[in-house]
């Protein structure tokens, strides 16, 4: 087993495989650049290297600089978290040429999956359908492919995944406006500007299963999340199981995930993406050859760390249980918290988080990358933690989570919060039946009313008797105890309440 | 003592009279009422009365946090943001003012796509600011000709800064 890893991120996702590792003794390495000098993940991490300036090219997503300080720092293994240089099979191929095994698959398979065009082709191989699609530099062609296939059409960054860069496009006006910015931020982002143009299913779920491979043509599967509730093409709920998905169609989706994943000896944690039409056809989108952002719903369930698993495997080269040792209970849900203001279409926030609490419940897990007084940059994802609850049904974990929403607070930079609330006070949200394109199609607008109702009057008040009394009068404090009573509860006319009468 | 607040695109006016022992009056947007309230070993306020539109006479905890020229109200569970009028900070919006353009966000200039003395009509993309996942594009509030850019690829801009000037 390895005896120190370096964790090739920064924030929460770095928090959370350090976790892992320190409980299996292995001492941890974080990385830092400018910007993040003093951030959280370096202070969980038993030693912190500096790798460059703020921008992440430089930084975290600068290949040499990262393996240097793996080597500088005597790692046997280097963790890339997701997102940054997990999907980069040229950092895979300079982990392993300075002699230190990355935590992940192999570069070919990073390789094949992060080109669509070629991972579309395994797909098929192994036997599950297919999405129409074009990829290319060329614009022009990419217009003319999808003029052919019919609109509406969503464009990604062919080497890119997490939903980076990605738009729709109704008509062929909009669509070569949106390949150029696609270009760019693929360009930014991946360091390739390759798109990629899909022909966008409508009224479809997005649900996606989790595999795990030992790199010889073995694999399990750890059943499927679903991730039909986003913003933008960026997931913000994500819960296991999928609420509306048969029987029929689990297996159908588990099979076709463990084939692909056995057909290219896939090594390590995967995650097959699929969009599940109203008429039930289940398509592939891609592979993720990473752990997710949401991959906590599916431990929660399963009672399997992934994060071990990655490492278990990576060391060994075994899969740590056989797919029969694999059960599932109960139901888990996540809410993403990101810094941006929701009120103000959902632009990016930057600022001093000054006051944070984090909810801490039976059964409410919190994976979070800052505390109270950490900064919030310009420079890299907002997402501040995940706030994930755990019950034994879907109506019991949103209950419990908006439980947790509750009793979060953060202070000093404007989040999502109120969104998250509200969303998971949707009837439609709460009787599972809705779309990938719902949220912006019927939840949006709603919501835009709620958030335009002004704060009540009390909040002048006391806002008014804070600055009387001499600000600042409260000291920061990084876990305040729950408010005693609570009024508010049946004032549901207050926006933020989302309780809409 | 009169303050006013930026509350989403309105501002509110609240005027606080000291009654003595905690208790004040409370007059916010000409509606009046009285509050007590007590500070908590914690530092959050203890705020007894309030609004008799808001359910009038309950006890409510509330958390002040102050950033700048914003403040951070939780009351309950229920937080709002709230910022200091007239204190010349401008909240991060649409951008578009007096014909100029200003960034909607911190973030990086990607692409400019107007030189001064360009026509432009409204809608037209003025310019790319990338910031975290996503790029957005500047276009122009109106048609107009271009009398200013104050920005070039690859630079760094702050919320507010002043991007691109129109004249009619």
């Amino acid at each position: 087993m390895f005896k120190k890893v370096l964790i090739a991120n920064r924030g929460e996702i770095t928090c959370r495989v350090a976790a892992t590792l320190h409980e299996m003794g292995i001492r941890t390495v974080a990385v830092y650049s400018e910007a993040d000098r003093g951030a959280l993940h370096t202070r969980v991490c038993d030693e912190a290297r500096w790798i460059g300036a703020a921008e992440a090219r430089e930084s975290y997503l600068n290949i040499d600089a990262v393996v240097s300080a793996a080597r500088e720092s005597g790692a046997d293994a280097v963790h890339p978290g997701f997102g940054f240089l997990a999907e980069n099979a040229a950092f895979a191929e300079a982990v392993a040429a300075a002699g230190l095994t990355f935590i992940g698959p192999t570069p070919a398979q990073i390789r094949a999956m992060g080109d669509k065009r070629e991972a579309r082709r395994l797909a098929d191989a192994a036997g599950v359908p297919i999405v129409p699609g074009a990829e290319g530099a060329d614009a022009k062609a990419l217009v003319r492919a999808a003029n052919a296939m019919g609109y509406p059409v969503i464009i990604k960054a062919a080497l890119g995944g997490g939903g980076k860069g990605m738009q729709s496009a109704h008509d062929a006006k909009h669509l070569a406006e949106a390949i150029e910015a696609a270009q760019r931020v693929a360009a930014s982002a991946f360091g390739d500007e390759s798109v990629y143009v899909e022909k966008l299913l409508e009224h479809a779920r997005h649900v996606e299963v989790q595999v795990l491979g030992d790199g010889k043509g073995r694999a399990v599967h750890v059943f499927e999340r679903d991730c039909t509730l986003q913003r933008r093409h960026q997931k913000v709920v994500e819960e296991a199981p999928a609420p509306t998905l048969t029987a029929d169609q689990r297996a159908i989706v588990t099979h076709a995930a463990v084939r692909l994943a056995e057909a290219v000896k896939y090594r390590g944690a995967g995650t097959i993406e699929t969009l599940i039409t109203r008429e039930g056809h289940v398509y592939f989108l891609e592979m993720n050859t990473r752990l997710q952002v949401e991959h906590p719903v599916t431990e929660l369930v399963s009672g399997i760390d992934l994060v071990r698993a990655q490492i278990e495997i990576a060391a060994t080269g075994e899969l740590p249980f056989e797919q029969h040792e694999i059960k599932r209970h109960g139901h888990a849900i996540e809410a993403r918290l990101y810094a941006e203001d929701a009120a103000n279409n959902f632009l990016p926030q930057v600022g001093v988080a000054s006051r944070v609490r984090w909810p801490d419940g039976p059964f409410v897990r919190v994976d979070s990358g800052v505390e109270s007084g950490d900064a919030v940059g310009v420079h890299y994802d907002p997402m501040l933690a995940k706030i994930i609850a755990y019950a034994p049904t879907r109506e019991a974990a949103i209950e419990r989570l908006l439980g947790a929403l509750d009793d979060t607070r953060v202070h000093g930079v404007v989040t999502n919060l109120p969104f998250l609330r509200a969303l998971l006070r949707a009837p439609a949200v709460r009787s599972g039946s809705y779309d990938t394109e719902w949220v912006e199609r019927e939840f949006l607008a709603g919501f835009a009313a709620l958030m335009r109702a002004p704060a009540p009057d009390l909040a002048l008040a006391a806002v008014a008797i804070a600055e009387a009394s001499g600000a600042p009068l409260s000291k920061p404090t990084a876990n305040g105890a729950a408010p005693a009573i609570d009024p508010f509860a049946q004032l549901g006319r207050w926006r933020q309440a989302g309780l809409a009468e | 003592m009169k303050s006013h607040w930026r509350d989403g695109d309105r501002v509110r006016e609240v005027e606080l009279q000291p009654l003595g022992h905690g208790r004040w009056r409370v007059r916010v947007d000409g509606s009046e009422f009285e509050l007590s309230s007590e500070a908590m070993p914690d530092g959050r306020l203890r705020l007894v009365g309030g609004a008799p539109a808001e359910g009038g006479s309950g006890v409510t905890v509330a958390e002040v946090t102050p950033e700048g020229a914003r403040r951070f109200v939780r009351l309950g569970v229920l937080d709002f943001v709230l910022e200091r009028a007239g204190s010349g900070k401008v909240r991060a919006g649409a951008g578009s003012h007096d014909g100029g353009l200003s960034a909607p966000m911190p973030g990086v200039i990607t692409k400019v796509m107007v030189v001064v003395g360009d026509e432009v009509t409204r809608g037209q993309p003025l310019l790319a600011l990338e910031a975290m996942k996503m790029e957005h594009l500047i276009r122009a509030p109106r048609e107009g000709r271009v009398k200013r850019v104050g920005a070039s690829p690859g630079q760094m801009v702050q919320a507010g800064a002043e991007l691109v000037e129109l004249e009619a």
